[in-house]
């Protein structure tokens, strides 16, 4: 006989028929069911097969420990593999399948390993892969990637949304048992901020499956109460399909909720978030997560119909679905019992309770046969278990046929979040278990986690727990009234430690998902790796996708067995988080594809975008590169073309995403002074200047031009590059170094739009829409001031600086008036030939200039190496980066300078990056003079030119040199010469 | 996941919005200073297994320079106070 | 070129408001003024608010601390780049002035779910006893630095860089798409 549903079941709504698949086939369960017990109530016990040696494997919990029962749920993109059939929610459509099983699961080929079992064992990995190495790759790696594995992800993108919150709280319940509820309820009377989660998808936990009376009245009556208080308080926030998965830094909790995993994809609203990522603040936490019951480890216990006590009890109560008609248990304390209490209630025969305690002091009034003294030591069935072999007291073996069988062996205080930021758990020889760290650091375990037994009991540790982080607060509380608390004993569990039965033909696993037998960890402990983390790694115990919740504590109790010691004195291996798997979905959240990050745009985009332009990335901020014509299919015929209308006519390009800096304050100019190399002090207002920075070692930071607009207020350009960078460097100067200056910052890049326009014809089309007088001699090079516009209707901020060596000024404007601007800039130049140029022809142009940028300013060079070692002021005190400036090692002449590089052939190209040689020399680091750092085509030259560090630069303008590609594998001739390929006398700059 | 910096004009905030300098080191020299106490300033910086002065911009709020102990081994924060005050006390 | 029609672009994307029954309202702010005040030292905002009220009596406006010493001055009524001038120069020099009307700019969002929008983007705790009317809080959303003042119970303003403003209202309007349109688009 297999499981089958009956009568009862507290959480499912028999209304409520739904239909899915299991493999292709069509089944139905009830609205309430999870996949786990639709499956049990469809008789299917068999639900996939294990990891390493294919073994039938059926459904061992009913909760978040499940190692055995993961399958494949949904398709296409919403695919989630490695689910656990105990925690997902059935909704109608749902498809599942069984996962690690070809071609089926009732008949699976890999099912052979099991023979090699022998050549399978601990440590199988390292004894077997070793050598030859070649073999890796091409024979080992796939053999085990097809054997091997769970199931497989999807490669389709998820159509969901997902998204990650925040939440704040006086007090943190973790898990909705009785002590937690009885937590929650105190600290919300008391009128604390209480957020109490809980991985199921009902509040409750252990409440939900118990049968019983609770002071008189039937448990889920109680429990509806309490919910329904807690629903009604606005003061508490109820988070259910929630699971806390991690405990980090500072009291920050991290959750993932369910938000609509559990629905049929008709129902999903495309707009809320599949799951929900949360980041929960807790000033204090309740730790309620109870406790996990433990397998037992003897010969077959894999067998499908072999389950806990406590899933069986859950399975029979909450959802009415019975394990089988004749059930046996297999216990080492009182609780356990329980179930064959509940399962003799609902007329299903318990056959025997083997129970190794010789006498168990048990008040246990049911009809079962007691076998006291004994254990299971092996079981028998091809595809669900038949029959087990009793071992007696007296040694005498004993057959006994049963459909099911409930196993006990303890019970494990759930620990992980105690343990997460670094804390051990407590072994307990009373509770047979690890309890939680003593000092738990602002979180107070309370109910079975904290070795609580009975609801009662779990009721009064709750709220004890409360009134205590409740005066923690600064708050006072009662603990909450419950039914039942009069009756309150501490049940005795009485349970005794039993970690391994007498050896038997059939395989006694540890570790179920993993598939560790007990045979693997002795193997560990004799080959010497008995240290429980490297027992751990030997045998990959615990090291599968539950990590070890049902097999860890096994594991230890073995080796502390084999080695005659306690539990605690082996102790347990690291707990860190993720306490259950969390989708990539959630921790990714909204960025994802177009929203992986923002998008900073210029006030000119509307502008390029009208004009054609092509954008490209730099960091955040969408840049125009060039702006194609009619005819123009390739990227260099934009560019050419922009180049060369703005070395003859006139160009406009936006420059918007320059950094911008106001600097105010009675020391600014000291301020700017200390923080470019070269002197600012007796900049006269009206006038730029172009400035250098240095890192306090020395080195060059950033360039860019500062103007005084007005006495003590300065208007600073950074690149776009370093922007933020050169912000917080100044902040730091001010705040830090300086304080008792009078300096005061303000980033004004985003109030700006600014463009500029370049060209011999520049002045012209200016003059049109400026209504001062920008003649050169009212306006000269490095003129910078405010202008009246458009007839007085708009005052901007005018710049005479070139970055293109051309006639050039920057104009201003308030962001909003940017693109009207640029407008008009285009219609006054249109007699002109005006065109928009981009960064390419940007780029290009300060090449052929020979300005240079962050290329060449990596992060090795001096001013003297970029050829400006004159700006360097010899006059001031101190400034940033002055001392280390003057190193030995930063003044030698043999140090890579700034030079031009130009292929000797005209026809010839080379590469950014190539290296520079001596004609003649081998191709080695010792011989290497240089690197090309920049490289373009100039239109302006009709061939490729570059910019290079080489060694003592200036001093070999003419040499002809080798420029070596290494990627290519080509060199061509090069000579080295003036960077300033155009313009080197600075004529049109002053024009 | 996140962890909470107490920033002393903003409160509690998470971590992203923070941006890390390193090491408090020695104070800036002053102009004519030895070259041999420039080398400490600039390069010289511990790496201690425990407390650890640092330099911290709320870069995500305020934008102010702070300074905080965090501890290397719980990476817990503490003693977060605005670097202005560094400079009275000799120790910017 | 003098008569050239000079507009003032929004940089939110033209996209009407959220529908009539729309739990959570995204409106940009298209008109007002913002005005960063640059302090030298020691906060005083009370010194500064009587300044104003001396200068400007007729502008109003809230003042907006993102930094000890520094706020941001914003009100509701536009003003011309002349008049900001004359106010600039007219201040004492321990406040400095940075125009920042077209820099920052600004996103009211209002309705019974607004926190329930926000806490998808920011740390900060938004409860009515911690961040009550009046406070103001510079900090990220998501991954963009904004500003955010509760003006009223259920209404709160988003400052922002115009640079990041198309993608913060992107991010809003996605935040709050669920209670907006619960049953799908």
């Amino acid at each position: 006989m297999t499981s089958f549903r009956m009568d009862g079941g507290t959480l499912i709504d028999r209304d409520d028929v739904r239909e899915f698949s299991f493999n292709g086939e069509k089944l139905r369960g009830f609205g309430g069911d999870t996949v786990a017990s639709a499956l049990l109530a469809n008789g299917r016990q068999l639900v996939g097969r294990s990891f390493k040696y294919h073994r039938p494997r059926g459904i061992l919990t009913a909760g978040a420990a499940e190692p055995n029962a993961l399958l494949t749920i949904g398709r296409d993109g919403r695919r989630d593999p490695n689910t656990r059939a105990t925690m997902a929610e059935l909704f109608d459509g749902l498809e599942a399948r069984s996962q690690n099983c070809w071609p089926n699961v009732d008949f699976d080929i890999g099912a052979m390993n099991g023979l090699l079992g022998p050549l399978l064992g601990a440590g199988f990995y390292y004894k077997t892969f070793m050598w030859p190495a070649a073999f890796w790759e091409k024979v080992y790696e796939p053999l085990i990637r097809k054997a091997a594995g769970l199931g497989r992800a999807s490669y389709d993108p998820d159509p969901g949304y997902y998204e990650k919150c925040w939440a704040h709280c006086d007090v943190l319940v973790i898990g909705s048992g009785p002590a937690g509820l009885a937590a929650a309820l105190t600290a919300g009377r008391a009128g604390a901020r209480v957020i109490i989660a809980d991985e199921g998808a009902q509040l409750g936990g252990g409440m939900l499956a118990e049968g019983s009376m609770i002071g008189g009245k039937p448990a889920d009556a109680v429990l509806a109460d309490m919910v329904g208080e807690l629903h009604a308080m606005p003061n508490v926030e109820i988070k259910k399909r929630t699971t806390v998965f991690g405990a980090y830094d500072d009291q920050v909790f991290a959750a993932v909720e369910r938000v609509q995993k559990h629905l049929a994809e008709t129902a999903i609203n495309p707009n809320r978030a599949m799951e929900r990522l949360w980041r929960i603040v807790a000033k204090q936490v309740i730790l309620a997560t109870g406790a996990e019951e433990r397998p037992i480890v003897f010969g077959g216990n894999d067998r499908p119909g072999v389950m806990t006590a406590g899933a069986m009890r859950t399975y029979l109560n909450a959802f009415g679905v019975a394990p089988g008609k004749r059930v046996a248990l297999f216990a080492n304390n009182n609780q356990a019992y329980q179930t064959a209490l509940d399962l003799e209630a609902s007329g299903i025969e318990v056959a025997a309770i083997i129970d190794p305690r010789k006498c168990p002091d048990i008040d246990y009034d049911g009809k079962a046969r007691l076998i006291a003294g004994a254990m299971v030591r092996d079981t028998a069935g091809r595809k669900v278990i038949k029959s087990i072999a009793v071992r007696h007291d007296d040694g005498r073996d004993e057959v006994i046929a049963v459909d099911a069988l409930a196993v006990s062996g303890g019970y494990s205080p759930i620990v992980h979040l105690a343990c997460h930021r670094g804390a051990k758990p407590v072994w307990s020889d009373e509770h047979v278990g690890f309890l939680p760290p003593e000092n738990c650091d602002g979180m107070v375990p309370a109910g079975a986690v904290a070795g609580n037994a009975g609801i009662a009991s779990c009721f009064v540790a709750g709220a004890k727990a409360a009134v205590s982080v409740l005066g923690v607060l600064g708050l006072t509380g009662e603990p909450a009234s419950l039914p039942g608390l009069e009756q309150v004993d501490d049940i005795a569990q009485g349970t005794v430690a039993i970690w391994s039965v007498p050896p038997s033909k059939g395989k006694a696993f540890v570790d179920y998902q993993n598939d560790v037998t007990a045979g693997d960890i002795n193997l560990a402990m004799r080959e010497g790796y008995d240290h429980v983390e490297l027992a751990k790694r030997y045998t990959t115990n615990g090291m599968a996708t539950d990590q070890g919740k049902t097999s860890n504590v096994n594991a230890i109790g073995i080796l502390a067995q084999n080695k005659g010691v306690s539990p605690g004195e082996i102790g347990t291996t690291t707990f860190r988080p993720f306490y259950t798997p969390v989708s990539f979905g959630a921790l990714v959240g909204a960025s994802k594809g177009f929203e992986f990050q923002p998008v900073r745009k210029s006030p000119l985009h509307g502008w390029a975008a009208r004009n054609g332009a092509k954008f490209v990335e730099t960091g955040l901020w969408y840049r125009s590169s060039w702006f194609p014509k009619d005819g123009e299919t390739f990227w260099r015929d934009s560019v050419d073309r922009e180049v060369r209308n703005v070395r003859e006519n006139v160009g406009i390009c936006d420059v918007s995403t320059l950094g911008k800096i106001e600097i105010f304050g009675a020391d600014a100019a000291e301020f700017l002074n200390r923080v470019y190399c070269n002197a600012f002090l007796k900049l006269p207002v009206g006038k730029a200047r172009y400035g250098i920075m240095l890192r306090e070692d020395g080195l060059v930071y950033d360039d860019g031009t500062t103007s005084c607009l007005a006495e003590n207020h300065y208007f600073m350009t950074t690149t776009t590059a370093l922007a933020a960078g050169v912000l917080t460097h100044l902040e730091f100067c001010a705040q830090v170094l300086w304080p008792e200056l009078d300096v005061r910052l303000a980033s004004a890049t985003d109030q700006w739009a600014q463009m500029a326009v370049a060209g011999p014809k520049a002045r012209d089309v200016l003059a049109k829409i400026i209504d001062d007088d920008i003649s050169n001699e009212a306006f000269p090079f490095l003129a910078a001031r405010e202008v009246s516009m458009f007839g007085g209707r708009l005052t901007g901020r005018l710049f005479r600086i070139s970055f293109s060596g051309e006639l050039a000024y920057e104009i201003a404007v308030p962001a909003g008036y940017g693109e009207s601007v640029a407008d008009a800039i285009m219609v006054a130049g249109k007699e002109f030939d005006i065109a928009p140029y981009g960064t390419e022809a940007l780029g290009v142009m300060r090449i052929e200039k020979g300005h240079v940028t962050h290329a060449e300013i990596n992060g090795t060079v001096t001013p003297a190496d970029l050829g400006m070692g004159r700006m360097v002021s010899v006059t001031k005190d101190d400034f940033i980066g002055r001392v280390m400036n003057r190193r030995e090692g930063l003044l030698d002449p043999m140090r890579p300078a700034l030079v031009g590089i130009k292929p000797k052939s005209p026809e010839d190209k080379f590469a950014t990056g190539s290296h520079i040689l001596k004609v003649g020399d081998e191709v080695s680091l010792a011989n290497d003079q240089g690197y090309v750092t920049s490289m373009c085509y100039s239109p302006s030259l009709g061939h490729a030119i570059g910019l290079a560090l080489v060694k003592g630069g200036p001093e070999r303008y003419g040499e002809e040199v080798v420029i070596w590609n290494g990627l290519a594998g080509t060199s061509i001739t090069g000579i080295l010469c003036n960077p300033a390929f155009v313009d080197p006398e600075n004529e049109k700059l002053h024009a | 996941m996140s962890s909470l910096v107490k920033c002393p004009h903003c409160g509690s905030r998470p971590r992203e919005e923070f941006t890390v300098r390193g090491e408090v080191a020695t104070p800036r020299p002053v102009a004519g200073a030895d070259e041999s106490i420039w080398f400490d300033h600039v390069y010289l910086r511990d790496n201690p297994r425990g407390q650890h002065r640092e330099y911290w911009h709320h870069s995500g709020g305020c934008r102010r320079w702070l300074v905080l102990d965090r501890n290397t081994v719980t990476h817990e924060t503490s003693n977060v106070v605005d670097a202005s005050t560094l400079k009275a006390e000799g120790r910017a | 070129m003098r008569d050239f029609l000079l507009n003032n672009v929004s940089p939110f994307p033209a996209k009407p408001d959220a529908n009539g029954h729309a739990a959570v309202h995204i409106a940009p702010v298209s008109a007002g003024f913002v005005i960063h005040v640059l302090g030298n030292g020691a906060p005083d905002e009370s010194g500064l608010t009587k300044v104003l009220g001396d200068i400007a009596p007729d502008l109003g406006g809230g003042l907006r601390s993102p930094s000890p010493g520094q706020w941001f001055w914003v009100g509701d009524c536009d003003i011309s780049q002349g008049r900001f001038a004359e106010i600039a120069g007219h201040m004492p020099a321990e406040f400095a002035l940075s125009d920042q009307t077209h820099g920052r700019v600004r996103i009211m969002l209002s309705g019974a779910k607004v926190r329930d929008v926000l806490i998808k983007g920011t740390m900060v705790d938004l409860a009515d006893d911690v961040f009550a009317v009046g406070a103001s809080a510079m900090t990220m959303i998501g991954h963009i630095g904004a500003m955010i003042t509760r003006t009223d119970v259920e209404c709160f303003e988003i400052m922002v860089l115009r640079s990041f403003a198309e993608s913060l209202w992107h991010e809003l309007d996605q935040m709050a798409a669920e209670f907006n349109q619960p049953h799908g688009i």
